[in-house]
């Protein structure tokens, strides 16, 4: 950009944003806002676009691609594993968004409060969340294992069990199993988030809460919970999403099964476009979940409090 | 009560690590017995010398010829963890370069429609990852980059770049803008602004938010999963999910390749702290 040494004295008169700067600045602000907005635009318009439209094909690597209306749409709500599917997602999400938000609360409670140690057992807590989802699943693969897993052997060993007991074989079990480790490797997000916006609640509101002789749950209800609540909406639609999405744990866990148990809409979409060759459908399939994530965000955002978000944005 | 719950929860969130790291350094045969006999035959090796040399550990010698096949997949974990940081590290430059001065544009310049492109990036990201594999696949493929690394770099870069210009903006403007005058005053351009008077006092953030990506594409699966199909290209999480999805496959084995695998989360899990989160929940951000 040119020189900006001329405009010092104005700079000095209207130190807020002269008008002259205003113009000079605007190129550069396009210059480098650009990359960014680029690769987004190029990777989320486009694609959208595509979904759209590639739903109402019928479109298959092994087949010639011909015209289907609404027929995909039509074809996936007039079947049984779509219904399967959409309330295996729904069961998911609402064993896994509770217990992640009650425990990342609860740990966040804990670590909000000083105490020997509180440093390690921040990091700690975190490793969970940094490793590759895909890994944790086989991890806990490791631990549910039906004959070599080792939870049944300690169980075992314990006495606590005289058999084995086939967790990832058993439907309800292996919902249960997948549960756990979703919620392993979501709670410290929860934690962290709930966390930071505890500590940046003020010290005196707890004295004055304090002074007034409140219990800790009756302060926790006064003071800490209307300070954390647009946090916790964030991390309530977060966790939703992303359960409402997952797929990496699930994949390496147990690959949907045993028969289609843990066949969560992300897996069906997957086997439906690259198992069973039907791009169309998959991404009708895509379109359909992508709208109930919308409706759900635009629900939940209501509850959020007006500005606790647009805070966030530069004035 | 504080540390019975501080002890429950650490133990929650490393047993299973606890676990895997253990199993690696076990011989097959004591984790298949029943009841299982972990510390039985002691301590070994084997599966490390065997992923990293191709020496074929002693327990498996008798095995047959499945057997052995099936766990030569495991020896891609290394060339995987490659792949990875390679990909990984492109997209945090990637970050850096197109991240850094959008944030300090959207943190500093006014300019007509930065309110909604700044909303537009950071919306950019609740749209569900699968709603976009398949046209992702299709337009990599058309372009005929399948199994380049370089349409992967770029998808998760286009993943990554909200979450950098969103912590960047959020430190960019907790720096006082008096700083930035005096230089405006001796006639700096923004980009030496930027370069002299920014970058040095947004570092630790910087490296935060660059960890932060690496991180996300080190970990992505589904798009790796699409793009990466041989398994000379295959990233980490791919790898691994596709021997551990084996019913073959022995566990032993594959926890060694999964602690590999793990190494560099338990590496960098402190400085993602140091740099990144402590200063979240310091409250350094408000």
């Amino acid at each position: 950009m040119p020189e900006q040494g001329v405009q010092a004295a104005g700079v000095r008169l209207d130190p807020v944003h002269p008008p002259r700067q205003l113009e000079r600045d605007q190129p550069t602000a396009f210059i480098m806002i650009g990359g960014a907005v680029a690769i987004v635009a190029v990777f989320t318009l486009y694609p959208v676009g595509y979904a759209l439209i590639g739903s109402l094909y019928n479109l298959s690597p092994i087949l010639p691609r011909s015209f289907a209306g609404l027929m995909n749409f039509s074809h996936i709500f007039g079947s049984q594993y779509f219904g399967f599917a959409l309330k295996t997602t729904a069961v998911f999400a609402l064993l896994t968004v509770p217990a992640i938000v009650v425990l990342g609360l609860l740990v966040a409670l804990l670590l909000d409060r000083r105490f020997r140690g509180d440093g390690f057992v921040k990091v700690a807590i975190l490793l969970p969340w940094t490793i590759p989802a895909a890994t944790g699943g086989v991890m806990w693969k490791g631990v549910f294992a039906d004959s070599w897993g080792a939870l049944n052997g300690t169980l075992y060993q314990l006495g606590l069990i005289r058999e084995y007991i086939s967790w990832l074989t058993d439907p309800t079990l292996a919902v249960a199993a997948t549960t756990v480790a979703q919620v392993w490797a979501q709670f410290p997000l929860a934690a962290v988030l709930l966390l930071a916006a505890m500590q940046a609640i003020p010290d005196e509101l707890y004295e004055a809460a304090a002074i007034d002789g409140a219990s800790g749950l009756r302060r926790f209800a006064a003071v800490t919970f209307p300070h954390i609540r647009p946090m916790l909406i964030v991390v309530i639609l977060f966790e939703l999403l992303l359960a409402l999405t997952a797929f990496d744990l699930i994949f390496a866990m147990t690959g949907g099964g045993p028969g289609t148990a843990t066949t969560v809409l992300s897996y069906f979409i997957w086997s439906e476009s690259f198992k069973m060759l039907s791009f169309g459908r998959g991404m009708a399939l895509a379109v359909i979940i992508a709208g109930m994530a919308v409706i759900l965000i635009a629900g939940l955002l209501r509850f959020m409090p007006r500005g606790a978000l647009l805070e966030e944005v530069p004035r | 009560m504080i540390y019975l719950s501080a002890i429950v929860v650490v133990g929650f969130a490393l047993a299973p690590f606890m676990w895997v790291i253990l199993s690696g350094f076990l011989p097959e045969v004591a984790i298949l017995t029943v009841p299982p006999e972990w510390f039985r035959s002691g301590l070994i090796v084997d599966n490390y010398r065997y992923i990293l040399t191709g020496e074929i550990p002693r327990a498996h010698e008798v095995g047959g010829q499945l057997r052995r096949m099936i766990s030569e997949e495991v020896r891609h974990v290394p060339r995987a963890a490659l792949n990875s940081s390679v990909v990984a590290g492109a997209v945090l430059l990637l970050n850096w370069l197109l991240g850094v001065p959008a944030a300090y544009a959207y943190a500093r310049l006014r300019f007509p429609g930065r309110v909604a492109t700044f909303y537009f990036i950071t919306v950019s990201r609740l749209i569900p990852a699968v709603a976009l594999a398949i046209p992702y696949f299709l337009i990599v493929q058309r372009l005929g980059l399948l199994d380049r690394h370089f349409a992967l770099i770029l998808i998760h870069t286009a993943l990554t770049i909200p979450f950098t210009v969103l912590i960047l903006v959020l430190y960019f403007r907790s720096i006082p803008v008096e700083i930035e005058e005096s230089a405006q005053l001796d006639g700096a351009s923004r980009w030496a602004i930027l370069r002299k008077v920014m970058l040095p006092l947004a570092l630790p953030s910087l490296v935060g938010a660059g960890l932060f990506a690496f991180m996300l594409s080190y970990s992505e699966f589904l798009f790796a999963l699409l793009v990466t199909t041989s398994e000379y290209s295959r990233t980490l999480p791919v790898t691994l999910s596709s021997v551990a999805s084996n019913p073959d496959v022995s566990w032993s084995l594959l926890s060694a390749g999964t602690t590999l695998a793990v190494l560099p989360a338990l590496i960098l899990v402190w400085p993602i702290w140091r740099y990144m989160v402590r200063g979240l929940v310091s409250g350094s951000l408000n």
